[in-house]
Order: C-alpha cells, then sequence, then structure tokens
C-alpha cells in the first residue's frame, strides 16, 4: 500500500481564483476546463541527438523516451503542475512519476505503463524500464497482465458497476495505491508518442482524458513533417514535430501550461540538456518533498 | 537445431519488408537505427516474432542499438542466443 501524495492538500484559500471559478462552478454551469496548447519541437535537433545517442549507446532510445525524461524535469521545475483532482481539493504527488501510453501488440490495445521517479532516472534507465514493460506486455507476462486479463473477461454491465464504485472513491477519496492496475495512475502526466512511420501530418489534435483524474497534463509527440522557414534573406527546410499539451483549468492557467510547455520544447529543442545530472535517490527522495509535489509558491501553506 | 544463418536472415527480411512501403527495400545491411525505420512498433514485434520462432527469450538489456543496427547484427544476435547452452 502506498499513499501517492503529500500529506496535506493544497488549502482551497491558497488556489488562484480563476481556477477555484473552475473547481467550485456546478455541473449545470457547463464549464469546460480542458486547455490544449500545441506547439513544435526542432525535429532536426531531436533526432540527430538520438542517433548520436544510439551509436554507441547501452540501450535503444527513441523520442518518447526524450519526451518522458523532458517532461518529469519540467515537472521538477513546475511542481504546482505535479498534481491531481480528489474531490474538489488539489493535492500534490509526492514523486515524479511520468506514464506512457504504448500499444499493447499481444491484444492490439492500448495500455499505460508508469516510471517512478523518472527526474531521478536517466535516459538509458527509462528506456531500459520501458522496453521491459514493452516485452512483459507483449508476452503477457507480469502481474499487470494478469490483472489485465482478467478485466477482460468481465461483462460490460459488471465492468460499469466496477467502474462507478471505484472512480467514485478514487474522486472523493485520497486512496492509496494498492493493485498493479492503480499503481499506473500515480503520476500526474501522460507521454502519447504518435511519431510513428507512416503518420498523416499532424495539424491538430486534441488528447482525450481518460476518466481518471490522475490525468492531469497529457503530452502528445505528433510526426516529423517539414516546413520553410525565413531566416534572414534566405529561405531554409527545417524538421518539426508537434508537441501537443493538454491541461487543466481547475488546476493551472494558460499561462502555467504555457510556461511548463515552453520548458519542455526548451529541452527538447537542446536535447542534450535531458542529460542534466541524475540526482541520487537519497537526494531525490529529500528534494521531492519540497519541489516535486508541493507548488513553489504554496509550499509554507501545504506544510501548516 | 539451430536455422541456417540465411534462412534465418531472409525470414526476418521478409517480416520487416511486410510493414510497408517504407520498409520494402530493407536489404541485410540497411542502417535500421539510422533510416528511422526501425521504430519502437517493429523493434518489439520483431523481438517478439524471433522470440516466437526461434524459442528465445530477449530481455531489455539486448534491446542494444548495436544489436539492432541491421539484419546482419541481429541475425548475429538471434545465432550467438541460439548457441549458448540452456538449462
Amino acid at each position: 500500500m502506498k499513499w501517492g501524495f503529500l500529506d496535506r492538500a493544497i488549502p482551497d484559500r491558497k488556489l488562484p481564483q480563476n481556477n477555484r471559478f473552475y473547481l467550485h462552478a456546478p455541473s449545470a454551469g457547463q464549464r469546460d476546463p480542458t486547455m490544449v496548447w500545441g506547439t513544435e519541437i526542432d525535429a532536426d535537433a531531436l533526432h540527430s541527438y538520438l542517433r548520436e545517442r544510439n551509436r554507441n549507446g547501452r540501450v535503444v532510445i527513441t523520442a518518447a523516451h526524450a519526451v518522458m525524461r523532458a517532461t518529469a524535469l519540467a515537472l521538477v521545475e513546475f511542481p504546482e503542475m505535479n498534481v491531481r483532482l480528489v474531490g474538489r481539493r488539489i493535492w500534490a504527488f509526492r514523486a515524479v512519476n511520468v506514464r506512457l501510453a504504448f500499444a499493447h501488440r499481444r491484444n492490439n490495445d492500448i495500455d499505460v505503463l508508469i516510471v517512478q521517479d523518472a527526474n531521478t532516472k536517466s535516459l538509458e534507465q527509462i528506456a531500459t524500464e520501458v522496453w521491459q514493460r514493452l516485452l512483459e506486455a507483449g508476452r503477457g507476462e507480469g502481474r499487470r497482465e494478469r490483472y489485465l486479463t482478467g478485466m477482460r473477461r468481465i461483462p460490460g454491465f459488471w465492468l460499469r458497476q466496477m467502474f462507478r464504485i471505484y472512480f467514485l472513491l478514487d474522486r472523493h477519496f485520497r486512496l492509496p495505491v494498492v493493485g498493479n492496475l492503480d499503481k499506473a495512475r500515480a503520476g500526474a502526466a501522460t507521454v502519447n508518442d504518435l511519431s510513428f512511420p507512416g503518420a498523416p501530418p499532424m495539424r491538430w489534435y486534441k488528447p482525450s482524458r481518460f476518466p481518471d483524474p490522475s490525468d492531469s497534463l497529457h503530452l502528445t509527440l505528433g510526426p516529423m513533417d517539414s516546413k520553410v522557414v525565413a531566416r534572414g534573406e534566405h529561405f531554409a527546410s527545417v524538421n518539426v514535430m508537434p508537441l501537443i499539451v493538454r491541461g487543466d483549468h481547475r488546476l493551472t492557467d494558460a499561462h502555467q501550461v504555457g510556461r511548463f510547455v515552453a520548458a519542455v520544447r526548451n529541452l527538447l529543442n537542446h536535447p542534450e540538456r535531458l542529460d542534466a545530472a541524475v540526482p541520487s535517490p537519497t537526494t531525490a527522495s529529500a528534494s521531492s518533498e519540497s519541489s516535486a509535489g508541493v507548488p513553489r509558491d504554496r509550499a509554507v501553506a501545504a506544510h501548516q | 537445431m539451430t536455422p541456417d544463418r540465411h534462412q534465418l536472415e531472409a525470414d526476418l527480411l521478409e517480416f520487416v519488408r511486410a510493414r510497408g512501403e517504407r520498409h520494402a527495400a530493407v536489404t541485410s545491411l540497411t542502417d535500421l537505427i539510422e533510416s528511422g525505420l526501425l521504430d519502437s512498433l517493429l523493434l518489439v514485434d520483431l523481438i517478439l516474432h524471433i522470440e516466437e520462432s526461434c524459442g528465445l527469450r530477449f530481455e531489455s538489456d539486448d534491446i542494444n542499438p548495436s544489436n539492432f543496427r541491421n539484419m546482419s547484427a541481429i541475425v548475429n544476435l538471434v545465432l550467438g542466443q541460439l548457441s549458448v547452452p540452456r538449462r
């Protein structure tokens, strides 16, 4: 059993008033807290970096691993984004855990894996964990696969009743992480890599919202596309990849989302910064209490 | 019985080429990683295909760029694993 949040919720009086409108407005007000910010990253820089790393590396590293690491580092820089709703209270996650949506090859399905303490892990460590999980899923091995196999057998009617009870409890109570399935929900951010070969150009994309209040932030990387840009008096063809980020106005605002997206974008445009020193586990656990899960300007309030 | 190298290579090339138009011209020396042809989906599918057809088991440590650089390297990896006595 594991408690994923810091000990106290962020006091309501400390929340920005604009966010409180979204948080406390009745459903009849037809509020829509979803915000989507789309931008582009320098695909040439990222792919050049990945090619270099994959020339002599110990494990194959992909763009998805880079986005996961960038997300983790950005969540350390903006810990106020590493939160989720429980009822109408906002709780900060204890650790910087990042999820990845992946194609479950065995079941022709989509599943989610989670890399815990992603801010303390190098790109190689993240990649190794991700490959391990992908292979387990493909083979149908591991505890999570047994749970998922069991769930697939449940008739739709009973599945709905289970979801009703489970998500009712999850929405209103600060639940511990007890099972392999809800372990994957112990993080605020989900990464989705849609830059697969053959994908059409992504001009726009709205990440869906999984019926899971943990899904506070969603980052989608789209396929590479070329565009012509003006550089002084000349034109040049550059390769870019769209980066689409979904946020929740009950938890944050557009300005904050923009700053977070800028941080992720900056890291992906200068991917050598992804190799920032990986703190030791003792350093990471000490800092996670003060920065990763607690908003900087609310740190004092959260611990009072 | 250890499969014939040429047979194994032909099988794996066929598997990769069947992926689509972009993969149709893959040869045994095509750099799969530099060219971007070996994405995560294909890599996992390829590993699972090899595991199933050759009775092997790969770990995440095996997913090394040098092992999957090109088809020739992949075949070397498979034959190397097959030559290791199993309990």
